[in-house]
């Protein structure tokens, strides 16, 4: 292979019918859930802050998975409008093509 | 749009690899490694032997048992799989980005100082608790006021004295640098590795900084032990746990010369891993004081994350596919998929021992014993295993001494392994029934010991295999003459 632009010469990935279906299926059945599971936090923490019972002292794990969570929330955010999440399956592609040029280097 | 690393690619003068990569770090780290792990089960067959009643050092106080136990952890935690993973990044890291580490100089640096890291926390942990009891000691503590704790921390995993914290904190935020700046420097969608990677930097230093600063300084009680719950956890699926599947997805395609199966679907898993897993470590506190909408958020979170384990059985089995002999022909991939079944077990069994039903038989048994050996050793040093046994090759410019020797290795490794999560599973079970009917503590003592014994057998298997990798790497990196000729895939790979 040419090392001039691989993008003109390397294959194309694309998603395979079932792939796209399980992909979105587990997509649906995790991330939905986490997002659940992040509001429910805050949820809890408002509660607490509001002097209900429950103790202030859950403060501490629950400010932690907040900052940890909203810290990744972001990311997440920023690497969709950053293009990350299109072409989504073509990195699989370049990467292997890339090793391959690697090892062409340092193999006989 | 292209990739970062099809980005790099593009440029005409790439670099090669050999100006991406230090192979001599990489072989220092592992040596490192695997000095570590020759101490930390040398240290849990000690732990196995005392059991039984046949420890060799009874009555020598530096090496007691209580300390022997947190050097067999310790040394396994951050002396071998941090080394290792280390060592492997450095491989890793250049070759995703074509870009080198942020500074060679800085990495020798990190290197050096994670080993004066790993052995100050052992000196500390044998020495501190005979020494800090002596009067110019607590003069000293007294005038700069520092917590008496000299030697181990009372943290479960977290065991690193005070003093060396924040040196530890230092090195992995100096890591951290030296692997985000190629990271950074690339541009374009990411391939799912460096994803888990940036994680783990990121998550290491939280998570190390929480549970070894916020229980020492900050809070106390009932709060200290739900961070503690956290520490343990987090350390597991937020620092090995990235590193590890980070890893596999980078060398199982290489080796079967395959894509991922699905890297969109492997991108739900990183999410899903992002966004679960922080919730779940307070499920090591079921039954405390800690408010039970947390500890009933843990249980759920633990149950959720089978589903982000499920996206990542799927994707390898899916690469794997019509490519099935390859387990058997390719060792590293046999060491690879051994360790993803063991990571099913070891999720499923979470999933089970999470909940408060099933916490009630086995709280404090060795069942958790047997799943936490499972997870580090079933799992993560299979995996490492696998990697060694590919990279050593090509880092030393040589096949492996002896094929015969690195199958006994992943076999006795393996086997050791398996027998031992099941004898341990299996005694916490009787451990459990023994408390629930009530009867005396030497009662359950007893009726361990058959497993007990059991235990030690399997852990001379395993450290058997270990002497096997050892003599064999020593043997291939003085070039002696290969013992037969190897037509394997493993061998071909490496040469």
């Amino acid at each position: 292979m040419s090392d001039t632009h691989p993008s003109a010469v390397r294959p194309r990935a694309g998603m395979s019918r079932r792939q796209a279906w399980v992909t979105a299926a587990m997509a649906v059945v995790i991330l939905i859930p986490s997002m659940y599971g992040f509001v429910g936090k805050f949820l809890e923490f408002v509660h607490i802050y509001r002097g209900a019972s429950g103790g202030e002292f859950a403060v501490a794990p629950i400010l932690n998975y907040l900052l940890a969570s909203a810290g990744f929330f972001c990311m997440l955010l920023w690497a969709a409008w950053n293009g990350m999440f299109r072409d989504i399956e073509q990195p699989k592609i370049d990467f292997l093509e890339n090793e391959r040029l690697l090892d062409r280097d340092t193999r006989p | 749009m292209t990739s970062r690393s099809q980005t790099a690619a593009a440029v005409h003068d790439r670099p090669a690899h050999g100006d991406l990569v230090d192979e001599r770090i990489i072989l220092c780290y592992y040596v490192a490694a695997l000095t570590f792990l020759t101490v930390s089960m040398l240290a849990g067959i000690l732990m196995a032997l005392q059991l039984v009643h046949w420890n060799p050092l009874n009555g020598v106080e530096l090496l007691s048992p209580g300390r022997w136990r947190m050097i067999h952890t310790n040394a396994v935690a951050y002396g071998f799989l941090a080394n290792a993973f280390l060592g492997t990044l450095h491989w890793a890291v250049p070759r995703l980005t074509f870009h080198k580490v942020a500074s060679r100089p800085l990495s020798w640096f990190i290197f050096v100082a994670w080993q004066a890291i790993v052995g100050l926390t052992a000196i500390g942990i044998i020495v501190g608790p005979t020494f800090q009891d002596q009067p110019w000691l607590l003069d000293l503590a007294k005038q700069w006021r520092l917590p008496m704790n000299l030697g181990a921390q009372g943290l479960e995993w977290g065991e690193t004295p005070f003093w060396i914290d924040p040196v530890a904190l230092l090195g992995l935020a100096l890591v951290a640098v030296n692997f985000m700046v190629p990271i950074g420097r690339s541009k374009g969608p990411m391939y799912v590795s460096l994803w888990y990677f940036m994680a783990a930097f990121v998550w290491t230093f939280l998570t190390y900084a929480m549970g070894n600063l916020l229980p020492e300084y900050a809070v106390a009680g009932t709060s200290a032990g739900a961070i503690g719950g956290l520490f343990i956890h987090d350390l597991v699926g937020l620092f090995v746990t990235p590193l590890g599947w980070g890893l596999m997805y980078y060398f199982v395609p290489i080796l079967l010369k395959r894509p991922i199966w699905s890297h969109g679907l492997s991108l739900v898993g990183f999410w899903g891993l992002a966004f679960f897993y922080p919730l779940q470590g307070i499920h090591h506190f079921l039954y405390t004081p800690i408010p039970m909408f947390l500890q009933y958020g843990a249980v759920i979170s633990t149950i959720a994350v089978e589903l982000v384990v499920a996206t990542v059985v799927i994707n390898f089995f899916g690469t794997l596919g019509k490519k099935g002999s390859e387990f058997f022909t390719n060792l590293p991939i046999r060491y690879f998929y051994t360790g993803m079944v063991f990571y099913f077990i070891t999720c499923f069994q979470c999933a089970l021992q999470v909940t408060l039903t099933f916490q009630k038989l086995i709280h404090f048994t060795d069942w958790v014993v047997g799943h936490a050996h499972l997870v580090m050793f079933g799992v993560f040093s299979l995996w490492l295993f696998g990697i060694m046994t590919y990279l050593f090759p090509r880092l030393l410019g040589r096949p492996w001494y002896s094929r015969t020797l690195c199958e006994y290795h992943y076999w006795l490794s393996s086997v050791g392994l398996f027998v031992m999560f099941l004898d341990l599973t299996l005694a916490g079970v009787f451990q459990g029934w023994y408390w629930a009917s009530l009867q005396p503590w030497d009662a359950s003592t007893d009726g361990s010991q058959p497993f007990w014994i059991t235990r030690v057998f399997a852990g001379l298997t395993m450290f058997a295999g270990l002497l096997c990798f050892l003599f064999n790497l020593w043997m291939t990196w003085r070039g002696a003459e290969a013992a037969e000729r190897s037509t394997s895939q493993f061998a071909a790979a490496a040469t």
